[in-house]
């Protein structure tokens, strides 16, 4: 997308005693926000929808102002024509999936390409509430694609799903990204929606962005740790898959010189496969030998230990991988647990999810 | 039960009067609750409690309010008298300016909870779809609040049939002038013609039957 357009957002809002203050240029297809709810991302996306008026700065689409408080430019969201998709999906429970549809459409004769794209044609006659949730979001997403818009906005478009349909969902959202030549911004708090579909990624938490960059590397970098805590999410590592047994039904990885061992996947021998461990899945202990179901015993040494509000975060170098972990404070002081022990991470083959775009 | 001409006169005028009430206040009383439910101005409180007054004060004590405002020596009844060299007491526009400012607060509350009931989100996401704000009020905000209006039109309507204690004060009690059915009721007991009384009562309560059914009919599912 050579000739696509930057987004230029550098503006602070205040909501009560929290702000949001933003200073970045969007200049890749899919732009993705990861953070916490409460982090700002929806207040962020009010205002580039013009559903929000920031307190000063401004918003710039291409050459075009959508915003300057200085200029007192502040262009209605009707004139911005950013399709929003939104958490909740809010179609109009009064209008058929139809009438939703072409609520926004510039031109009402012709029949949307979004509604093959979703695959949503058998659903037209009916009424949100006769919908299934991910119907529902389908149509939420065709609506917004409908009326032909500039750029996509995108709220949490899964979070009310569960990970089933998450996953069912993925697939037509990568359609979307190759069908439709406009600039998407994605926001959300999962990890592995940002690894499927942004080609940036925004870290944010407490209004403020932290980090910025290429998805994988931002996310799986060494210093994760801190990343881990913002987003309230797992570690993610890429490790070369070295055995794959279907008839014991297990797959294992290498980190560091350990195996890892998963449940079977069909990969190859080989292969490079992106896994997330949540940090409160894996167990902390001394000793090497412990009686445990659990599969993965991963030793490791303490770099770092950091004493949070509520719980201590331990960041663990296993090899050359780093692996944030969340314990009890009761925990670390019954272990005695210090910066350069030598530990044992403990890990659940089912703890280990597969993050497959 | 044969029911006399001049009956039939009291009960047209009231349905005339409450009608005409209706069509008059409906496109204020829809901007008003709209403003109310969705808006956030300096001097709302206030105009929420101007237009709700009726509603708590006695009628007797809104119609003689009136009555002074619109009295030949009225602000408002005194400037029209000059200009237009029309008395307003005592007329049927007396009656219908009565009928409506009673009725206007049972109105409004309908429309304004019908309205709040809309989710603000959806009237963003019109919006966002390239909607208007008037586009979005006639597309999204009003059909939804579609039973809240109903609900505040009729028993808008239902309150102007049955006006008494602000009809009597600014319009008198004129047969065949300004005697609606609630005031023909009252003199016939005054006059002690049970006949009558019977019928008007009986009348009464089957529009007020009707206008409740038709609510129910409209607004339960």
């Amino acid at each position: 997308m050579a000739d696509s357009p930057k987004i230029r957002l550098d503006f602070r809002k205040s909501l009560g005693s929290f702000t949001l203050e933003v200073d970045c240029t969007l200049e890749t297809k899919v732009s993705a926000f990861l953070g916490v709810s409460g982090s700002g991302k929806s207040t962020l996306l009010n205002c580039v929808s013009g559903t929000l008026a920031p307190d000063e700065g401004e918003i710039v689409f291409g050459d075009e102002i959508l915003y300057a408080s200085t200029a007192k430019i502040n262009l209605p969201p009707e004139k911005r024509r950013f399709g929003y998709v939104f958490q909740e999906g809010y179609l109009f429970p009064h209008l058929t999936v139809a009438q939703n549809i072409r609520y926004g459409q510039p031109d009402r004769r012709k029949s949307s390409d979004a509604i093959d794209v979703l695959e949503i044609s058998e659903l037209l006659q009916r009424y949100p509430k006769e919908l299934s949730g991910g119907q529902r979001q389908r149509v939420a997403i065709a609506r917004a694609l409908a009326m032909e818009p500039r750029m996509l906005l995108m709220d949490e478009p899964l979070a009310a799903l569960d990970s089933g349909l998450k996953d069912r969902i993925i697939p037509y959202l990568h359609h979307i990204k190759e069908a439709f030549e406009i600039p998407i911004l994605y926001v959300t708090h999962t990890f592995s929606e940002v690894m499927a579909l942004a080609d940036e990624a925004f870290l944010i938490a407490d209004g403020k962005i932290m980090a910025r960059g290429e998805p994988h590397g931002l996310l799986t970098a060494p210093s994760a740790m801190p990343i881990a805590q913002l987003t309230g999410v797992e570690n993610v590592l890429f490790l070369p898959v070295t055995v794959s047994d279907k008839p014991r039904s297990l797959t294992s990885l290498e980190m560091g010189d350990q195996p890892l061992m998963i449940p079977y996947i069909d990969v190859e021998v080989g292969e490079v496969v992106p896994v997330a461990i949540r940090a409160q899945d894996i167990i902390i202990s001394l000793e090497p030998n412990v009686s445990l179901s659990a599969r993965n015993v991963l030793p490791g040494k303490i770099q770092c230990l950091d004493v949070k509000n509520e719980r201590t975060w331990l960041s663990i170098l296993v090899g050359r991988h780093h692996l944030a972990v969340k314990i009890t404070h009761e925990a670390r002081r019954q272990l005695q647990l210090r910066e350069g022990l030598k530990v044992y991470c403990i890990i659940k083959a089912s703890a280990i999810n597969l993050l497959r775009d | 039960m044969r029911i006399t001409p001049a009956e039939v006169a009291t009960l047209s005028l009231s349905i005339k009067v409450a009608l005409l009430s209706l069509v008059i206040m409906f496109p204020p009383g829809l901007w008003i609750g709209w403003l109310l439910a969705k808006r956030t101005f300096p001097g709302k409180a206030f105009l929420n409690t101007l237009v709700m007054c009726p509603l708590v004060l006695p009628p007797i004590v809104s119609g003689y309010l009136l009555l002074i405002l619109l009295g030949k020596h009225g602000v408002i009844g005194g400037f029209i008298y000059r200009v237009f060299g029309i008395e307003i007491v005592f007329s049927q526009f007396a009656v219908i300016i009565a009928v409506s400012i009673i009725s206007f607060p049972l109105l409004v509350r309908g429309i304004l909870t019908g309205m709040e009931s809309v989710p603000p989100e959806l009237e963003s996401a019109a919006r966002t779809l390239g909607a208007s704000p008037f586009k979005v009020f006639w597309t999204i905000t009003f059909p939804l609040a579609y039973r809240g209006i109903v609900s505040g039109t009729i028993l808008g309507f239902s309150k102007s049939l049955g006006e008494f204690g602000a009809t009597i004060m600014v319009a008198g009690n004129i047969p065949g002038k300004t005697q609606t059915m609630a005031l023909a009721i009252f003199s016939a007991v005054h006059l002690g013609e049970d006949a009558s009384v019977y019928r008007l009562v009986f009348i009464s309560t089957i529009v007020a039957f009707i206008a409740l059914w038709l609510t129910d009919r409209f607004t339960l599912r």
